[in-house]
């Protein structure tokens, strides 16, 4: 690896380091600060409203503030997120955005809400259908509501600044898709691990301060020359969230090259249709509509295994491991499918159940080994 | 007055409508009569309307933990890869449907079509996309945004009426047979009569002492779910109704020497619903009132006589699960009130996500703000295999405790 690849790569991993310390930071010279729930919230919006946009994550730990108010059976990335709330983590945010989304964070919002009254809460409750006209509609309606709502904090939003934020985020994820480009096509350029860092700090940082230093890492990858080595097995890591990369150091410690993702807070947040010009707001209707739904909502037609088994020919992946944390049901439902629909494709599944606020366990590692091991033999025949 | 618990009447009668109900249902499977499921906050009177019949896998999956066959289909869906942290009634269904065993012999009627509406949980999202996946019909899915506030805008009671119309339309050109207008108001009209009619028999239950509880009513409210918008449901209801007020005439108690009133939150447990029922009545505690049963004769508060269809809509955006923890404690603190409650049983019910967290909150708003205690039954609607009868006998007995001492 190039010597500017791995400085521009510690300086990514020290943000993640330290999650909170460039909110912190903006903070201190005046910026109010957004803390969003997940890939869903509109965060041009909030942006164009001034906001340092940061996402709110889960932390290794117990839970037992949130254990008050939320029964054991809630994910642990509720749960998480909540102790965190509770115990006075997120106090330097001016403002908590949350995105309709599962059962669990809708009545999550509503906890947080109650119990941290001091910190406005935004939920932007958009449409579980993301189809057609009637929910288009109802979306539109939403994301004005919302607008007025964050006018009625910060005063004017015009529809000019809106798009400013538009385009500033759109070529920060045209730019994160060029990475994930290149590490599809180079895996021996850097480890998932390291693209881990990029795709956290991304989270962490608003785009105006991470695209410059994105930029130039892209640039400087895509200038490489040579052919990639034979990096085997190359594998997806698919699922919500991985709060932690501890399971991606484990996964690829144990003998897997994690070559692409599937993950809300990985490809999901960054793998949106560009926006169409005209109405702001149409645009960003457009993109709640046109990206690959999360499975929380309903796409009439939307089939998630043969979804997966496209993305994995897609990034020539042997197989695909999905992280599925604990009572999350969106995921949890659609796994038997997923998991059918890719090994009549061909290609291995390795369903590895995780909690949020947990390191990676040593079992894991074990079983990972065990998957190689399968997808090698298999190669083998 | 006698401890012996007098039964109900009409129980006869209702079970012989829901045998009628299923097994005419089962009868037209490979006829040319359509077959639809439907969750149970769907809009039914729109299948009634186009002749459709309508199936409840839901109260089909009642049935099975009733009948205490809900383990082992679980665990024929959990072979399948279905985790068996997913909703009870989902994972009966679909072992129900691998396996074929059933209280319905040969299990459920395959359906024609899927009609589902978030309005309940966003688990039934899920369900009936994998219902759609098994069976490969049409999928109708309405979508009732949840509701943060306390009033239901009426960008949401537009949003929902124009998935009616589209509804409307899709299974009359699916059919070749577009729903009658006349037909609609009136399924409209009679499903309206037979929830005014439920609403008005929970009602009853504020007298004291209370002619049946909420065991009762959960096992009475399935001809609510499924026969809504038909003849035979206000036919029973009227019945149900008139054993009722008859009760109350003679002062018949559904817990002879009734001492406390309390309220249920959540599903009923149905692999101890005798029992439980049992149970507190030794402790001479009535349950009146309950948010599930309420559900089914929720009447929001728009309504115009001249756009029934987004009257409709305005309904079925739903009560109290669709409804945020502000609103939930509203209509706790009512129940309260209109039924003399002394305390509420929260089931805090693993298998529903929606509507079980929040209870918590709930049970520390009602305590600190009103006063009223809470009994949290940690359990699941159908699952009964992490059930533990010692744990929540002492669990009950000492609330019962609590809420003597209260009463001294």
């Amino acid at each position: 690896m190039a010597i500017e690849t791995l400085e521009s790569i510690g300086l990514f991993q020290a943000v993640c380091a330290d999650p909170y310390k460039t909110a912190h930071k903006a903070s201190e010279n005046g910026r109010p600060v957004a803390g969003f729930m997940c890939s869903y919230s509109p965060q041009e919006l909030f942006h164009a409203a001034g906001y340092y946009p940061v996402r709110i994550t889960a932390r290794h730990g117990g839970t037992p503030r949130a254990d008050e108010i939320i029964q054991a059976y809630s994910c642990s990335f509720a749960r998480s997120v909540l102790d965190r709330a509770l115990s006075g983590e997120f106090e330097f945010l001016d403002l908590v955005v949350f995105a309709h989304t599962c059962d669990t964070l809708q009545n999550v919002a509503d906890l947080w809400r109650s119990n941290r009254p001091e910190v406005p809460v935004v939920i932007v409750s958009g449409p579980t259908l993301t189809a057609g006209k009637p929910a288009q509609t109802y979306f539109r309606q939403e994301l004005d509501r919302v607008h007025g709502v964050l006018e009625s904090l910060r005063g004017k939003i015009s529809y000019e600044a809106i798009w400013d934020s538009l385009h500033l985020y759109e070529q920060h994820r045209a730019m994160m898709r060029r990475l994930y480009a290149v590490r599809r096509a180079r895996p021996d350029l850097m480890s998932g691990q390291d693209l881990y860092w990029v795709v956290q700090a991304a989270q962490l940082m608003s785009p105006e301060e991470h695209l410059p230093l994105l930029s130039d890492l892209v640039e400087s990858l895509e200038a490489e020359n040579g052919e990639a080595e034979c990096f085997q097995p190359r594998v997806m890591l698919a699922g919500s969230v991985c709060e932690d990369s501890g399971f991606i150091s484990a996964i690829e410690e144990a003998g897997c090259t994690i070559v692409d993702d599937d993950l809300c807070m990985g490809s999901r947040s960054f793998l949106l249709p560009e926006a169409p010009e005209g109405d702001p707001m149409d645009a960003l209707t457009h993109i709640y509509f046109s990206r690959i739904p999360c499975p929380a909502f309903h796409r009439p037609g939307f089939d998630p295994g043969q979804h997966m088994l496209e993305r994995a020919r897609e990034a020539h992946a042997d197989g695909v491991i999905l992280l599925l944390t604990k009572f999350c049901d969106p995921w949890a439902f659609d796994y038997p499918q997923i998991w059918n629909t890719l090994e009549m494709g061909g290609v291995p599944t390795l369903l590895l159940e995780v909690e949020q606020n947990v390191p990676a366990p040593a079992q894991l590692r074990t079983r990972v080994e065990a998957f190689v091991e399968m997808i090698q033999s298999k190669d083998e025949l | 007055m006698s401890d012996e618990r007098v039964p109900i009447r009409s129980y006869k009668r209702m079970k012989e409508i829901m045998t009628m109900y299923y097994g005419m249902a089962k009868m037209s499977e490979g006829t040319d009569q359509k077959i639809a499921w439907i969750t149970s906050g769907g809009p039914v009177e729109i299948l009634y309307a186009a002749g459709i019949t309508p199936i409840y896998p839901e109260n089909h999956a009642a049935m099975c933990g009733a009948t205490k066959i809900a383990d082992s289909l679980c665990a024929a869906a959990e072979e399948r890869g279905f985790s068996r942290d997913l909703c009870s009634y989902a994972r009966t269904d679909f072992g129900s449907i691998y396996t074929k065993n059933s209280p319905v012999p040969g299990g459920l009627p395959k359906p024609d079509l899927l009609v589902c509406c978030n309005n309940i949980c966003d688990t039934v999202t899920k369900w009936y996309q994998e219902l759609q996946r098994i069976f490969k019909v049409p999928l109708f899915f309405i979508d009732a945004p949840y509701q943060y506030g306390m009033e239901d805008g009426p960008e949401i009671i537009d949003y929902v009426k124009a998935q009616l119309e589209e509804m409307i339309t899709g299974i009359g050109e699916l059919f070749g047979k577009p729903i009658d207008p006349d037909k609609l108001n009136y399924t409209i009209d009679i499903s309206e009569k037979a929830a005014a009619l439920w609403r008005e028999i929970q009602g009853m239950l504020a007298h004291k002492p209370a002619p049946m509880n909420s065991f009762d009513t959960f096992i009475h409210l399935a001809p609510i779910v499924t026969l809504r918008g038909t003849e035979l449901c206000i036919e029973y209801y009227e019945q149900l109704r008139d054993e009722m007020k008859e009760r109350i005439e003679l002062g018949i108690a559904s817990v002879p020497g009734e001492k406390y009133r309390l309220g249920w939150d959540n599903l009923a447990i149905w692999f101890k619903i005798k029992e439980l029922s049992d149970k507190f009545a030794v402790g001479k505690a009535a349950l009146v009132v309950s948010t599930y049963p309420e559900s089914f004769c929720y009447q929001a508060p728009y309504r115009d006589e001249n756009d029934k269809l987004r009257s409709l809509a305005a309904t079925y955006i739903g009560g109290y699960i669709n409804h945020g923890l502000d609103y939930r404690e509203r209509d706790l603190l009512h129940m309260v009130e209109k039924f003399s409650l002394d305390g509420f049983v929260m089931h805090s019910n693993r298998s529903c996500r929606a509507y079980s967290f929040g209870q918590y909150e709930l049970a520390k708003r009602l305590m600190q703000k009103h006063g009223i205690p809470s009994l949290m039954l940690e359990a699941d609607m159908n699952d009964s295999r992490a059930w533990s009868d010692e744990q929540a006998n002492t669990r009950i007995e000492a609330f019962l405790e609590t809420l003597a001492a209260r009463k001294n």
